[in-house]
């Protein structure tokens, strides 16, 4: 299981099928969230995962499968919903803390 | 909800993952080039004969649009998700083959040799690179492209071509044949299921577009296009979420519905649907509806409106055929919402917010122990 400790994550990418609609969408959101950590957030279609330098991986479980495919070594965070998810919620806050994120 | 989602939570891939893959892959060459999409759908709205602005020298763009320009980019685009820059030269020389061996809009065959011709050329160049001497990189890598890319139209021409126009026309034959007996709204029952599983583009972009072009081509507009784009079916379910759904889930649906609705990003509204999966019987009902109203006013669309915002819908269609599109979606949009609603309401009693919770929790264990 892949894990990343918050002072390395510089770069956070979010996946969806295209990598120009729902993920642009949650992007945009979380880069507002963690403006004051230096974290830049980007976006991209699934299948060009292993192409975008990243730390963490964010996408929808409906997807999450393909991108642990893609990105087998990364750490991948799954979201339920596209708007106030938990988890989501949880890696700002881990992130904020400087907490190790892994998994889930 | 994790069981409802077979190949999310854990790290296996099912059948769902590989046929998301491919529909991604189809779907990955047209959606970076809907801005041309829609350069042409307006370009066809406006001026050709039926039009807002009739005006026959602009309308002369129409035509070299759909059946050139915009397949030689989908072959583009496939080629270079293969094998970069190379791969999207060979790809669109390859579709130009194609292009010219029939007089249907080669999509499907766009989609077909792009990508094969790139997958050939990267091999072809895995051999080369070994064995070019210094000095004769670019000689051998312009001639490898050249001659191979030749090929790729001859083949095109000859073979992919015809082969697709005979598969488009069995499939379009399919599509008016379910028109003509009125079980069009049938294939909801498909559709709207397979949208929820994020398939969402793979059907619109890689299956009912490319038949969708073949029919506007002909006919002016085409009913294909608002199969799976009709935003009545989410709108109706998420205003029933927002009324009736679990109290966790009616904070945000507000906030879900002008995105979804006006921005024309459906995948927001699926989570909702994963979470209450019998609420798909609504987005089928609506779904059906919708078709149904369609079919029966006549109405079609210029373009795909992608994405399936209500603004994206009215852009692309063509005058007259407001009042029925507009119909369909509000008839959608009520379907899906009074079926939704009754099953949140039934479902309510059986599934208090606690269990919802508990099932938050089990799902995060489930998570936490792998």
């Amino acid at each position: 299981m892949a894990s990343v400790s918050a002072s390395d994550v510089k770069q956070i990418v979010v996946a969806c099928e295209a990598g120009m609609g729902s993920s642009v969408m949650v992007a945009r959101q979380l880069a507002k969230q963690l403006k004051s950590q230096e974290i830049t957030v980007v976006h991209s279609p699934v299948n060009q995962l292993a192409e975008t330098p990243h730390q963490i991986v964010l996408v929808h479980r409906g997807l999450s499968a393909r991108a642990k495919q893609a990105v087998p070594d990364s750490v991948v965070i799954i979201f339920d919903m596209f708007l106030g998810d938990l988890n989501i919620a949880k890696l700002v806050g881990a992130l904020q803390n400087g907490d190790t994120i892994s998994d889930g | 909800m994790s069981d409802f989602i077979p190949s999310g939570s854990g790290g296996q891939s099912g059948w769902r993952a590989g046929m998301q893959k491919l529909g991604g892959n189809l779907a990955g060459m047209v959606i970076p080039n809907i801005g041309a999409f829609i350069a042409w759908g307006l370009l066809t709205a406006l001026f050709i004969p039926t039009g807002w602005l009739p005006n026959e020298n602009f309308s002369s763009m129409v035509g070299p649009m759909i059946l050139n320009l915009l397949p030689i980019l989908i072959g583009y685009t496939g080629g270079r998700i293969v094998h970069g820059q190379r791969g999207a030269v060979i790809g669109s020389v390859a579709t130009v083959g194609v292009i010219v061996g029939t007089d249907i809009p080669m999509f499907l065959g766009a989609m077909i040799i792009g990508p094969l011709m790139a997958w050939i050329l990267k091999y072809i160049d895995k051999v080369l690179d070994p064995i070019t001497p210094p000095g004769f990189e670019m000689l051998i890598g312009n001639f490898s492209l050249g001659i191979a890319g030749m090929l790729g139209a001859m083949l095109g021409y000859l073979g992919i071509g015809p082969i697709v126009a005979g598969i488009t026309n069995v499939l379009g034959n399919g599509v008016s044949w379910l028109v003509d007996n009125s079980l069009l709204p049938l294939a909801s029952v498909l559709i709207e299921p397979a949208k929820i599983l994020f398939m969402n583009n793979a059907i619109n972009h890689g299956v009912l577009g490319p038949l969708g072009v073949v029919e506007a081509e002909e006919t002016g507009k085409s009913i294909l296009f608002m199969l799976e784009t009709n935003p009545g079916p989410g709108l109706g379910i998420l205003v029933a979420f927002w009324l009736a759904g679990p109290k966790l889930l009616r904070g945000s649906a507000p906030g879900a519905i002008i995105i979804h609705f006006l921005g024309g990003i459906h995948e927001i509204y699926f989570p909702y649907v994963l979470l209450k999966p019998q609420v798909v019987l609504g987005a089928i009902v609506g779904g059906a509806v919708g078709v149904a109203t369609f079919m029966v006013t006549g109405v079609g669309l210029v373009a795909t409106p992608s994405p399936g915002s209500i603004f994206a819908y009215l852009a692309v269609t063509p005058p007259g055929n407001h009042l029925g599109v507009l119909l369909g979606i509000v008839l959608s949009a009520a379907a899906s919402f009074v079926v939704s609603w009754f099953i949140l309401r039934l479902s309510k009693v059986d599934s208090t917010e606690e269990e919802f919770e508990a099932a938050q929790q089990r799902s995060k264990e489930m998570k936490a122990g792998k």
